[in-house]
């Protein structure tokens, strides 16, 4: 049988990333909708607002991070 | 290098009859800040006015301008520039008013023609849709008893109007529905209403007599000869296009800089018989401007006022307009690509650190380590080479310098540290159960490796997303994050230290700078101690090393805090140390995104070499190959790479900007400073005397 443990492992380190990226989703709907607001009314925002529209990023990154660990260093501490 | 140029305020006093002279001066001198005179701030003095030769330079500009619409002549016509003194004389001897005459001639020309046609082209429409009824032209009107209502619709009227008159009915659905109705004036309205319940819309009827179709006949006639007038005066309009189209541009060049120079005195203070002008230069120019102001304008006075210094209570003990004292960055060839991010947030002030030399170095390194495969990196390369060379919208260059200093960065980290290029290791052993191409196993260059282990980590380079490397990569990531961050705090102290000394600057910026400290060994020791145990507890990390080390950060936590709660306040403490963390932490996008690229690339590797052209990746088990599915193999190899390459340049180029903008310059830069803009005039269509006189 497969080892159970490391399906556990799989499926958490796909939560991470899933659940971070709709966390991003979310900021980012409401920050994308504004920026292309400003963009419109003064196309010198652009360098501002894409700024403001990768803030969120950084959430899904650190899922990610989580996910490495995860996949990578987790399994090694079991030896 | 850091901060911006010095600058010093100067003064020049003159008498009137000179201001001429003097704004031609301040013009050739090219490194003048006009400060401009506030109504009222000093007695006496009031707004000068515009010189005398003003209102004859608007009105031809006007002219020029209007000209240049007319013949379609704008900043991209390619025209030949004009010498100064020559474009000056033809102006002053009425050219433009000689030029204009023909040009406005032509002009009218043609919009009267266009005029005509457009009104031709209508009666032909209508002659059109009359044309399909059996009633002649004359027979429209001209009774006395009868009304004739004649126009489109959208139904057949026949059946509502009943007996009401007589009427003529063209349906079709291409051509459109035209209708004639005769009925007694009386009976004009209830006609009209009926129609129009069936969307009626009038036309005109031409007047003359005869059968429509000759009066059509006529107007086809008419039409051919407007439309082949019109052709000639296209081409007399472009004979005058090439004929001034140089004179024209030159001349506008020339006039706008002239009106520019006549409107000037409205900026500076002057009385009646005398103007003083406030200007900043920067400071090591300051004496070479006063002597040659002094020279070229005898009667004049030049007297530099203060050398203005950093320190912030200097400038906010000055008059308003003194206050604010423009940043004039200072760059060399390379780093004045890098304007562009900085930039883009925010004009540094006078008395704080211009942040783009640290991003010059950091931007196209990160950028570099997030792509860090040669495959990408060459045309990464190319195409920044060729976009420093030909291009000169500022949005263009700003990319093209990423993807050059980046591209070169990218190649340095793919050949050296990962020792990859499209996703594949140049060399390696081949690994049971996974996809490992490699390009020396692929081209069946046996001694590669013989050269490539020389320099490479493990002999094949580090591995993006190979298990054994994935931790030290992060580990990395992290520890470039550290230093970035540090170069941030320090800076933030620095700048405060500039504006208020230093004793201001560590209570102000020294907390957040504690926290980080802080927060980056309690981190370290934290992780060693429960993450990384398992693979290195050397004599650094026994228990009680751990202990002090946490001991350690919690003090400068602590310390931390204590300042930001007296400069920021106590909620700030919570906001600092979460962001000194997050901050941290958000440089392992570093790897994730290299992993990302790393993964696209080797699942695309296995599609297009594996699945499509059956390339075994054991070059021990190498079996045949035909030739189309290897070709195919390799078009959907190109097709996915530049999928990928194209991907790098957005998620890179954007990441590792944000990298500087968000966690790097927020820790320090304040920016909102105004740029430093001296009277020149870019001479582009007309060549200054000067250069003709240097030449």
């Amino acid at each position: 049988m497969v080892d159970t443990a490391i399906g556990f492992i799989a499926i958490g380190a796909g939560l991470a990333v899933g659940l971070a990226g709709l966390g991003t989703g979310l900021a980012q709907k409401d920050i994308g909708a504004a920026a292309v607001g400003a963009i419109t009314e003064d196309s010198k925002m652009l360098g501002k607002a894409l700024m403001f529209m990768v803030l969120p990023e950084t959430i899904v990154i650190f899922g990610l991070v989580i996910a490495i660990l995860a996949c990578f260093v987790l399994p090694g501490m079991g030896n | 290098m850091f901060l911006p140029e010095s600058m010093s305020r100067i003064v020049i006093v003159g008498a009137n009859s000179c201001i001429d002279e003097t704004i031609e001066a301040l013009y050739d001198l090219e490194c003048i800040h006009l400060i401009d005179h506030t109504v009222d701030a000093d007695e006496g003095f009031t707004l000068g006015t515009p010189r005398p030769y003003s209102p004859k330079t608007a009105e031809r500009l006007l002219k020029v301008r209007a000209m240049e619409k007319d013949l379609g002549i704008n900043k991209h016509t390619k025209t030949q520039p004009i010498s100064e003194s020559e474009i000056r004389s033809q102006i002053s001897s009425d050219s433009v008013e000689s030029v204009e005459a023909d040009v406005k001639a032509m002009a009218d020309r043609r919009n009267d023609l266009n005029q005509r046609i457009t009104e031709l082209n209508a009666k032909k429409k209508n002659l059109e849709l009359l044309a399909r009824l059996p009633i002649d032209l004359d027979m429209y009107a001209g009774y006395k008893s009868i009304a004739s209502i004649v126009g489109t619709v959208e139904k057949d009227p026949t059946e509502a109007l009943g007996d009401l008159g007589e009427s003529f009915v063209s349906m079709d659905k291409k051509l459109g529905n035209v209708v004639a109705v005769f009925v007694k004036n009386d009976d004009k309205t209830k006609a009209q209403n009926v129609l129009s319940e069936c969307g009626f819309t009038e036309i005109p009827v031409p007047e003359g007599s005869g059968s429509v179709a000759t009066a059509l006949n006529k107007v086809e006639v008419q039409l051919a000869d407007a439309y082949r007038d019109e052709e000639v005066v296209k081409k007399e309009m472009e004979v005058l296009f090439e004929k001034h189209k140089h004179f024209l541009r030159a001349t506008d060049e020339e006039l706008t800089v002239d009106s520019e120079k006549g409107t000037l005195p409205v900026r500076i203070a002057s009385t009646k018989y005398s103007f003083v002008i406030d200007a900043w230069v920067p400071t090591p120019e300051a004496e070479t401007v006063k002597s040659a102001l002094e020279s070229k304008v005898p009667s004049i006075c030049v007297e530099i006022e203060e050398n203005r210094s950093r320190k912030q209570a200097e400038s906010d003990a000055q008059e308003d307009r003194f206050k604010v004292v423009p940043t004039k960055m200072k760059h060399g060839k390379v780093t004045q690509l890098f304007e562009y991010p900085t930039k883009m947030m925010s004009i540094p002030k006078y008395n704080e650190v211009d942040p783009t030399v640290l991003i010059s170095i950091f931007l196209p390194l990160f950028f570099g380590f997030m792509v860090g495969d040669c495959g990408y990196a060459i045309p990464f390369i190319i195409l920044g080479a060729y976009g420093l060379k030909f291009a000169k919208n500022p949005d263009w260059r700003a990319i093209a310098t990423v993807l050059f200093f980046g591209g070169i960065w990218a190649f340095i980290f793919g050949f050296f540290f990962f020792g990859e290029a499209l996703g594949m290791h140049f060399v390696g052993e081949y690994e049971t159960g996974a996809v490992t191409y490699t390009w020396a196993g692929l081209l069946g260059l046996d001694h590669l490796h013989e050269f490539f282990e020389t320099f490479l980590i493990n002999g094949h380079g580090v591995g993006k997303i190979d298990p054994e490397f994935v931790g030290m990569l992060l580990r990395l990531s992290v520890y470039v994050g550290i230093v970035h961050l540090f170069i941030g705090y320090v800076v933030a102290i620095y700048n405060k230290t500039v504006q208020h000394g230093f004793k201001h600057g560590f209570l102000e910026k020294g907390g957040p700078f504690l926290i980080f400290v802080g927060v980056v060994v309690v981190g370290y020791a934290f992780g060693w101690a429960l993450i990384m145990d398992q693979y290195s507890i050397g004599e650094m990390f026994t228990v009680t090393n751990v202990l002090v080390e946490m001991i350690i950060g919690i003090v400068l936590i602590v310390a931390g805090a204590v300042l930001v709660a007296k400069s920021e306040g106590a909620m700030s403490i919570l906001i600092e140390t979460v962001d000194a963390f997050g901050n941290i932490l958000s440089y392992t996008r570093l790897v994730a995104i290299g992993m990302s690229k790393a993964g696209m690339a080797l699942a695309f590797n296995y599609i297009a070499l594996g699945m499509i052209a059956g390339v075994n990746p054991d070059p021990a088990q190498a079996g045949e190959i035909s030739i189309i599915m290897a070709i195919l193999g390799l078009l959907i190899f190109a097709f996915l790479h530049l999928m990928i390459w194209t991907l790098a340049i957005l998620s890179g180029g954007l990441h590792a900007l944000r990298l500087q903008l968000v966690e790097f310059m927020i820790k320090f830069y304040e920016g909102e400073g105004t740029e430093f803009s001296p009277l020149k005039f870019k001479h582009i269509k007309t060549i200054s005397d000067k250069k003709i006189n240097e030449a």
